[in-house]
């Protein structure tokens, strides 16, 4: 039988402790427990008053996303020895997940989360009045939202989401997964609405392509694809005026005129008001020679193929 | 023979970063490459095409991929957003034979050549961190790199998503470890190394983007590192050309040289230091010649 040290995050406001710290705690355990597993038995048989949240232990309820030697995992779907050998330690340390201010030792508040879960108006809003019988959906059509819908908000993409470390308004990937949930639902009405919902100062754009979200999911959502395919609704439903939309314009025009990106244009297109604020660090670019002498696109050769492509192929989302 | 690869240098390589673009040129012999061009090779849309026209996107890069296969060979990157971009678009077509036989038709229409699907996409890095790599980096016989104290930094997508990357353990890779030790150098391990730069928004949120970066290069600097090394362009640029909007921002100083990998290589095997462009970084890297003795 295994046994493992298990170094548990505390903090226990409620009982005066203001800092928080690491505890060890043994526990031989069978080859296949589950580090939730592991963790109750630790709660229930040496410490009462570690606290986990937890409920359905069958990665259904999203309720277990914790830390595991760094990485966040569900609890209950991730086994101790697993830990142990994903991340090359014996030890096997467990701390709340990120992005998030604990409670109560692994347990966080999760009001934000929930916040903006909400502002992304996860439910269906149809047009017009209710038909006299249920709306009948085409299986096609539920297909482009079902990696979306087994989204079980366990916020262990948030927990990683690198956007959001630094700018901690970041709506963040599960809300925005949902968003399109909804937002590519054919029963919608709002499409346009949640476009442009979505795409405000802390919305889509916002997203730095960091990954961590598609990498944590344990349901395979990808959010990061999700924050990708609202981006796709925005530009048809022409809600372009975000700097992030701007940015991504700028690169649809210098594939059209060249074909290679113009990297005169990316800058200002991207931000007309703000660039010339940055006029310092162009200056001590341009002395180093990092930006282009000539505002001349960079051609391609049979750039008529990619004409051709920009102007036929259509977007289907 | 030299190993043949078409080469997708990528837009920032070949122009903002033209340090990169030349010394990767000027290496490729000593390691026995040959870098074929790709005329007619488009950006790849950076991950914003993808995020405006997921299948405009989707369809550029498949004509790019469909030009290396005429050419009959793989495609060597240097970037870790083009390598992210085109394996993606690899993927999707390689594993659905519906999405290609739709992507071709519009290749077809547009007269370009369709994709069978017989490429694939690597890497430098990548390719130098295997053992055919290592051992040809081990025939040139590296003067080495003294001892240079260096920090890793991936960045993110040459790591993530696996699925789509699927090199290492994005968690725990060792790529860029392992050429440092085998070049005579000394790793400075920091978590930062796997975090966003920050760079695809760097233009739209700007103050996002520092934050972010600021945790890589704080990480690297208390790590003691001499010297930060990066398999991509745009990290390089959000390191190495932002790092004093970084310093102004958080107030706090890295003063941290950032060098593109096939300069970290190209010091070790002693590749003129000319030939490398340094005077195109920002952050000057004069400690760093000297510590090598370059």
């Amino acid at each position: 039988m295994p046994a493992t040290t298990f170094r548990i995050f505390r903090y226990q406001p409620d009982s005066g402790e203001t800092e928080s710290y690491h505890q060890d705690f043994q526990l031989e355990h069978g080859e296949k427990t589950t580090l939730l597993d592991a963790i109750l038995r630790i709660q229930n048989e040496q410490d009462g008053t570690v606290a986990v949240r937890y409920s359905c232990r069958s990665a259904i309820c999203g309720s277990c996303a914790c830390k595991a030697n760094g990485k966040t995992v569900l609890a209950c779907m991730m086994q101790v020895e697993h830990v142990k050998t994903d991340s090359g330690q014996e030890i096997v340390q467990v701390d709340p997940i990120g992005n998030f201010t604990p409670i109560k030792d692994l347990v966080v508040d999760m009001t934000p989360f929930w916040d903006k879960f909400k502002a992304v108006k996860p439910f269906l809003i149809p047009d017009g009045p209710a038909p006299e019988k249920e709306r009948l959906v085409p299986k096609a059509a539920m297909e482009k939202i079902a990696k979306e819908s087994k989204c079980i908000l366990c916020a262990a993409c948030y927990s990683e989401c690198n956007s959001l470390a630094a700018d901690p308004e970041f709506v963040g990937p599960a809300a925005f997964a949902w968003g399109y949930r909804f937002a590519a639902d054919e029963r919608d009405g709002q499409r346009k609405n949640r476009a442009k919902l979505y795409s405000g100062e802390h919305g889509v754009w916002d997203c730095t392509r960091c990954m961590f979200c598609n990498e944590r999911c344990p349901k395979g959502v990808d959010p990061r694809d999700a924050i990708e395919k609202l981006g796709s609704i925005a530009f048809q439903e022409k809600v372009t005026s975000d700097k992030g939309a701007r940015h991504a314009k700028a690169f649809l025009i210098s594939l059209r005129t060249g074909g290679k990106l113009n990297e005169i244009l990316i800058a200002p297109y991207t931000d007309p008001i703000g660039a010339p604020f940055n006029a310092p660090l162009a200056l001590r670019m341009a002395q180093k020679g990092k930006l282009p002498k000539s505002p001349l696109t960079h051609r391609v050769k049979d750039r008529d193929q990619v004409k051709k492509l920009i102007k036929n192929v259509k977007e289907t989302i | 023979m030299p190993r043949q690869f078409a080469y997708y240098p990528g837009c920032v390589a070949e122009f903002s970063s033209k340090e990169l673009n030349a010394t990767t040129k000027a290496l490729a012999p000593l390691l026995d490459i040959e870098l074929l061009p790709m005329p007619q090779a488009t950006c790849c849309g950076a991950g914003d095409v993808a995020q405006a026209k997921p299948n405009l996107y989707l369809t550029l890069n498949v004509r790019i991929l469909s030009e290396a296969e005429s050419m009959g060979v793989d495609i060597l990157t240097i970037c870790n957003v083009c390598t992210l971009n085109l394996r993606r678009a690899n993927k999707m077509v390689k594993e659905d034979s519906r999405v290609l036989e739709a992507v071709n038709e519009e290749l077809v229409k547009a007269g370009a050549r369709p994709y069978q699907g017989t490429i694939e996409v690597t890497h430098l890095l990548w390719f130098l961190a295997t053992e055919e790599g290592l051992s040809l980096l081990e025939a040139r016989g590296p003067r080495g790199l003294n001892g240079l104290k260096v920090a890793p930094y991936y960045g993110c997508q040459l790591l993530r998503p696996s699925s789509v990357m699927g090199f290492e353990d994005p968690d725990r890779p060792q790529s860029l470890e392992r050429l440092i030790t085998a070049l005579g150098g000394e790793v400075s391990d920091y978590e930062g190394k796997t975090r966003c730069c920050g760079f695809p928004i760097i233009l739209a949120r700007e103050e996002v983007a520092l934050k972010e970066s600021h945790v890589a290069l704080a990480g690297a600097r208390d790590a003691g590192a001499q010297v930060m090394v990066t398999p991509c362009p745009l990290c390089h640029l959000a390191m190495d050309a932002y790092q004093r909007k970084t310093e102004q921002l958080m107030g706090e100083e890295y003063a941290m040289p950032v060098l593109h990998l096939p300069q970290l290589i190209g010091l070790a095997l002693g590749l003129p230091t000319k030939t490398m462009e340094f005077k195109r970084h920002l952050v000057p890297v004069d400690e760093v010649l000297s510590i090598v003795g370059a």
